[in-house]
């Protein structure tokens, strides 16, 4: 494989510009979004050195956190477009600007692969008085205001999951206790400090295999195949098909402008070292859908995630501006 | 009988052995550089063991863990710059040691006693982990509110001048704390519409500035005063010393281990608790706290090598990670194919005692380099000033760049360096406004989620209170600890006794 | 030795801060004003602090804040007042013991290098300031001064660039074709 790039980067040298011709001649930096041990940081961590293997470069991975990634993101903007500053993300991005929490998002970046994608499931105390989503629906209308849901703050997953909940069964009187982060609200579930959450699969499966929480349902159309027996919420209601299959995302990005064979080199790195068996395992395990696309068909996923997510906040009135101001289309017009 | 052999496998591989023995050295001198953590290590370490086996790469981490836990004692006590935030306390009375010439004695005794907490907490870990995390589960929000509100109190055991200025000193270090956007509303909190500011600010920064620059700073007024010699004849302290420290040295060893299995709160805070609490038990100190008392130097050393053990508690029972470090490790264990959750105990067992072994091994490897590399260390403190006040400008300065990557940690950590350089002159104490931002997060993190869990009503939030044992014990805990430290027990004192002649 | 410089009073223990218990040092009035000021400041800007999502209740993000900054500003008052009833340490003066004209350098030093950090690079400025700095105290020769600061740099660079991989700023220096030069080297003359 090694071979085979090396070989189209120096047929590509003949023609681009001597700058570029050896791209990488020096090593990259990797900025990831998010702290060191998170999911983003252990995704990140765990694919790029099968893509290193893959294109030959050396990529220096360091974490910059702060103002929900924007810190980093607004950073690798202000970068050189040269393919030398990756951007390590996830989703968050794509609503920052609805949240007014900045004004750049993807848009500003090429994606060079989105990787993966979760499931979110709502996981709840094994002694809450529900064993389903359709008996928690039915014991929250019957105790406003009693149950308590964990949040990640605005704009985050379990806000997401609630919009829809809301867009789908009308408007639910919860407690939403926020949390920074799934980890800790996963804790505060076990703790009984909260009795429901919405978090991402990969970050419950240990619990929930264990015991220690329940699962009400899968928010996806089908069956998961790492919990086969676990129901899923159209089942319950067809009315989430609309809105599904939704997840967060993780994806490597370079700002735009970058030159079109470091984008090439790159997302080919990027797609063969998603590829290597270890990494599927891991993403397997962890619950999440491998994805691994770049170009076009990552251009159109982004744009049908954003259109789909910011919508549904801004339907919930859960959002700072319209999605229109910022020429994000409804979705289907 | 394989627990006992799953925890041997350390000690019987001579590669394991010897990766422990490099972490542990790594790790002593890489706490010891104010700005190099551990976390830092252990996180550039998941990239650099990707493709080894998981017993290598965890001996390594664990090595350097345990190691760096130590080493930020080394130049708090011969520079009064903690070299990580869980050495404050030791700062407080092992420089005083180091100005009279005793470093070899604070080092020793530091070594020996981080050694008995690190034994305790490992102990507890090996003996007792379910049960302790079971505990540590049923903190609700209120209860790390409480926590952070004891922790906060402790502004009166540090400051040793004037409460006054310890509170205010304290507050500071909260506000500091909440700078950016807050992380649970995206609200922006003291950002003045600058968009540098809304990352907020560094902690590990504003520690550096206010301890290494402010430092530094004023070491240049005795340029040239030549260094204080340092007598590093007798440094295993003896046996006598030990067995008297040793029921502190127990007690605030639980203090480190409850606190560090606590999800959210660290050897740190755990420090800063014990030397508050040697300071309420010790009636008789070798010398007064804050000049020099060696009862200073055992409680906040054992509780930050326990909170070690104490930290793995929730991550080996439940794959809750106890501090970063171990969020990191759990990372790792992921990244080599495992998954770290409640399971991990019932499918891996072996891992268990495999890491129990390997901190076992850890903690003698500490005792050995902490022991030995003494001689080194103290010729550090008797480098002429004028190289070593550059140094450690320099080394502030890198070290506040390298906790995020980002230029304005400098500017802060120099800002806050000149800030603590008036804040000493004048008589302020420095170690609130650090307790204070390290508890910012905890105390408003949770006092929200307690009050919204009571859809704010404050009835229901005390109703709560007084309905769960554990909230009402640290709630009279909060109520004595405040009532023994403010003028109301002096005043309250004297109105009793008043009232009693008069009768 | 009881108390640590009893003649100074400089708090260079932070147990034991320094300051004066009975007398007022040189600018301490100042000191104590500006802070004053600051924690009204500060309040102000708590107070300002909206919840972009909710009501302004108990669980608002302003109401921390707004707790601590209040007793920023109580507990800077008492100090200031306290303070003001203070006599002035007439032996002492702000030029000779709390802003003496090394430290006024210094500090102005560290400003400089925090501005040229970013353009200039770390390595070009750190050698600088350092070269600067140890030969303004330690006043011997150049070429022990260049030695020093050279060999010192050097190891800081190579533990936190190469063994902790911090990227500092690289301003002006070529630092990463210099690395990958050395990495192709040990890969045997690879030009991957």
């Amino acid at each position: 494989m090694k071979q085979i790039i090396l070989g189209a980067l120096s047929a590509l040298a003949l023609t681009a510009t001597t700058a570029v011709a050896e791209y990488p001649e020096k090593e990259i930096q990797g900025i990831i979004q998010w702290g060191a041990g998170g999911s983003t940081d252990t995704v990140m961590r765990s694919v790029t050195p099968h893509a290193e293997a893959a294109f030959g470069g050396t990529v220096v991975m360091q974490n910059m956190t702060g103002a929900v990634g924007a810190i980093a993101l607004n950073h690798v903007a202000g970068s050189t477009a040269d393919g030398y500053t990756l951007l390590m993300g996830a989703e968050n991005p794509m609503l920052y600007k609805v949240m007014g929490l900045g004004d750049k998002d993807y848009s500003e970046f090429v994606p060079i692969s989105i990787l993966a994608r979760g499931t979110a499931v709502l996981v709840a105390h094994p002694d809450a008085p529900f064993n389903d989503y359709a008996e928690m629906i039915a014991y929250v209308q019957a105790n406003p205001g009693e149950v308590k849901f964990g949040s990640t703050g605005p704009g985050g997953l379990p806000s997401v999951v609630n919009a829809m909940i809301g867009a789908v069964e009308g408007e639910l009187d919860v407690t939403s206790v926020p949390y920074d982060g799934d980890g800790p609200a996963l804790t505060g579930l076990q703790g009984g400090a909260i009795d429901v959450m919405p978090a991402v699969l990969g970050a419950a499966i240990e619990g929930i295999r264990a015991g220690n929480m329940k699962v009400l349902a899968i928010m996806d159309t089908e069956a998961n195949a790492q919990l086969p027996d676990a129901p899923y919420v159209t089942q319950f209601n067809d009315g989430y098909s609309t809105y599904l299959p939704w997840g967060p995302f993780f994806g490597v990005f370079v700002p735009k402008g970058t030159p079109d064979d470091v984008i090439a080199t790159l997302s080919d790195a990027y797609a063969t070292g998603a590829q290597h068996p270890d990494f599927v395992q891991l993403m397997q395990d962890r619950g999440f859908s491998l994805m691994a696309i770049s170009g076009d068909e990552a251009d159109a996923f982004l744009t049908k995630w954003q259109q789909g997510t910011a919508w549904l906040l801004q339907d919930a009135g859960l959002t700072k501006a319209s999605p229109e101001e910022f020429g994000i289309a409804r979705p289907g017009e | 009988m394989s627990a006992f052999a799953d925890f041997l496998i350390v000690f019987t591989q001579p590669q394991l052995l010897l990766l422990v023995g490099l972490g542990t050295f790594a790790g002593v001198y890489v706490g010891a550089i104010p700005g190099l953590s551990v976390t830092m290590a252990v996180s550039i370490l998941i990239s650099f063991t990707f493709s080894w086996d998981v017993y290598p790469a965890i001996s390594l981490m664990i090595g350097i863990y345990m190691g760096g836990v130590y080493g930020g004692s080394r130049t708090a006590i011969l520079l009064n710059i903690p070299g990580a935030p869980s050495a404050i306390a030791t700062a407080l009375d092992g420089y005083p040691m180091a100005k009279r010439g005793e470093a070899g004695t604070a080092i020793g005794v530091t070594t020996v006693m981080s050694f008995i907490g690190g034994f305790v907490g490992i102990g507890v870990l090996a003996l007792a982990a379910p049960l302790v995390s079971d505990f540590a589960l049923k903190f609700q929000p209120r209860d790390y509110m409480l926590l952070a509100i004891l922790g906060i109190l402790l502004v009166g055991s540090l400051s040793q001048g004037s409460l006054v200025k310890g509170i205010f000193a304290g507050a500071l270090g909260i506000t500091i704390g909440a700078v950016g956007r807050d992380p649970l509303t995206f609200a922006e909190r003291f950002t003045f519409d600058f968009q540098l500011l809304e990352g907020g600010i560094s902690f590990i920064a504003v520690m550096i500035g206010m301890f290494g620059v402010s430092e530094a700073l004023l070491q240049l007024h005795h340029v040239d005063k030549d260094a204080v010699r340092q007598k590093i004849s007798r440094i295993v302290p003896s046996l006598s010393t030990v067995k008297k420290h040793l029921p502190l040295s127990l007690q605030t060893s639980t203090i480190g281990v409850t606190i560090g299995a606590l999800p959210g709160t660290g050897g740190d805070i755990a420090a800063l608790m014990a030397y508050d609490h040697a300071k309420r038990v010790t009636k008789n100190p070798s010398r007064p706290f804050g000049d020099g008392a060696m009862e200073g130097l055992v409680a906040p050393e054992t509780a930050n090598n326990a909170a070690v053990g104490g930290a793995f508690i929730p991550m080996m029972t439940l794959g809750i990670p106890g501090d970063a470090v171990t969020a990191i490790m759990i990372g790792a264990l992921f990244i080599h194919g495992l998954n770290p959750g409640p399971m991990l105990m019932i499918d891996q067992p072996d891992m268990f005692w495999f890491i129990v072994g390997c901190l076992v091994l850890a903690n003698f490897f500490m005792v050995f380099f902490g022991l030995t590399g003494i001689r080194l260390f103290t010729k550090i403190v008797e480098m002429p000033r004028s190289v070593l006040i550059p140094l450690i400008l320099l080394l502030s300065i890198v070290g506040a760049y390298a906790v995020n990557n980002a230029i304005t940690d400098v500017y802060w950590m120099l800002g806050f360096g000149i800030f603590g350089y008036f804040m000493r002159h004048y008589g302020y104490p420095l170690g609130p406004v650090i307790l204070g931002v390290i508890l910012s997060r905890l105390l408003d993190d949770n006092w929200r989620r307690a009050i919204i869990s009571e859809r704010e009503d404050l009835g229901r939030f005390f109703e709560g209170i007084f309905s769960s044992p554990l909230s009402l014990v640290l709630f009279i805990s909060v109520i004595l600890i405040f009532v023994s430290q403010t003028p109301v027990w002096g005043w309250a004192k004297a109105r009793i006794f008043k009232s009693r002649k008069s009768a | 030795m009881d108390h640590i410089d009893p003649e100074h009073h400089d708090g260079t223990s932070d147990a034991t801060p320094g300051g004066e218990i009975n007398q007022r040092r040189p600018g301490e009035l100042v000191f104590a004003a500006f802070l004053v000021l600051a924690s009204i400041g500060l309040l102000h800007s708590a107070y300002g602090i909206e919840n972009p999502f909710g009501p302004n209740g108990l669980s608002a993000p302003r109401s921390i804040p707004l707790a601590a900054t209040f007793a920023m500003v109580v507990s800077a008052a008492i100090v200031l007042f306290k303070t003001a009833k203070l006599p002035l340490d007439r032996a002492e003066t702000l030029a000779k013991d709390i802003l003496p004209p090394m430290v006024l350098l210094f500090a102005l030093m560290l400003v400089i290098y925090g501005a040229l950090m970013q353009p200039l690079g770390f390595l070009p400025t750190s050698g600088l300031f350092l070269f600067i700095a140890i030969k303004l105290l330690a006043k011997r020769s150049l070429l022990w001064t260049a030695t020093v600061s050279l060999g010192s740099l050097i190891v800081i660079w190579l533990i936190f660039r190469i063994v902790f991989s911090v990227l500092m700023p690289a301003g002006i220096v070529p630092e990463a074709e210099f690395i990958q030069f050395f990495r192709d080297l040990t890969n045997g003359g690879s030009t991957s």
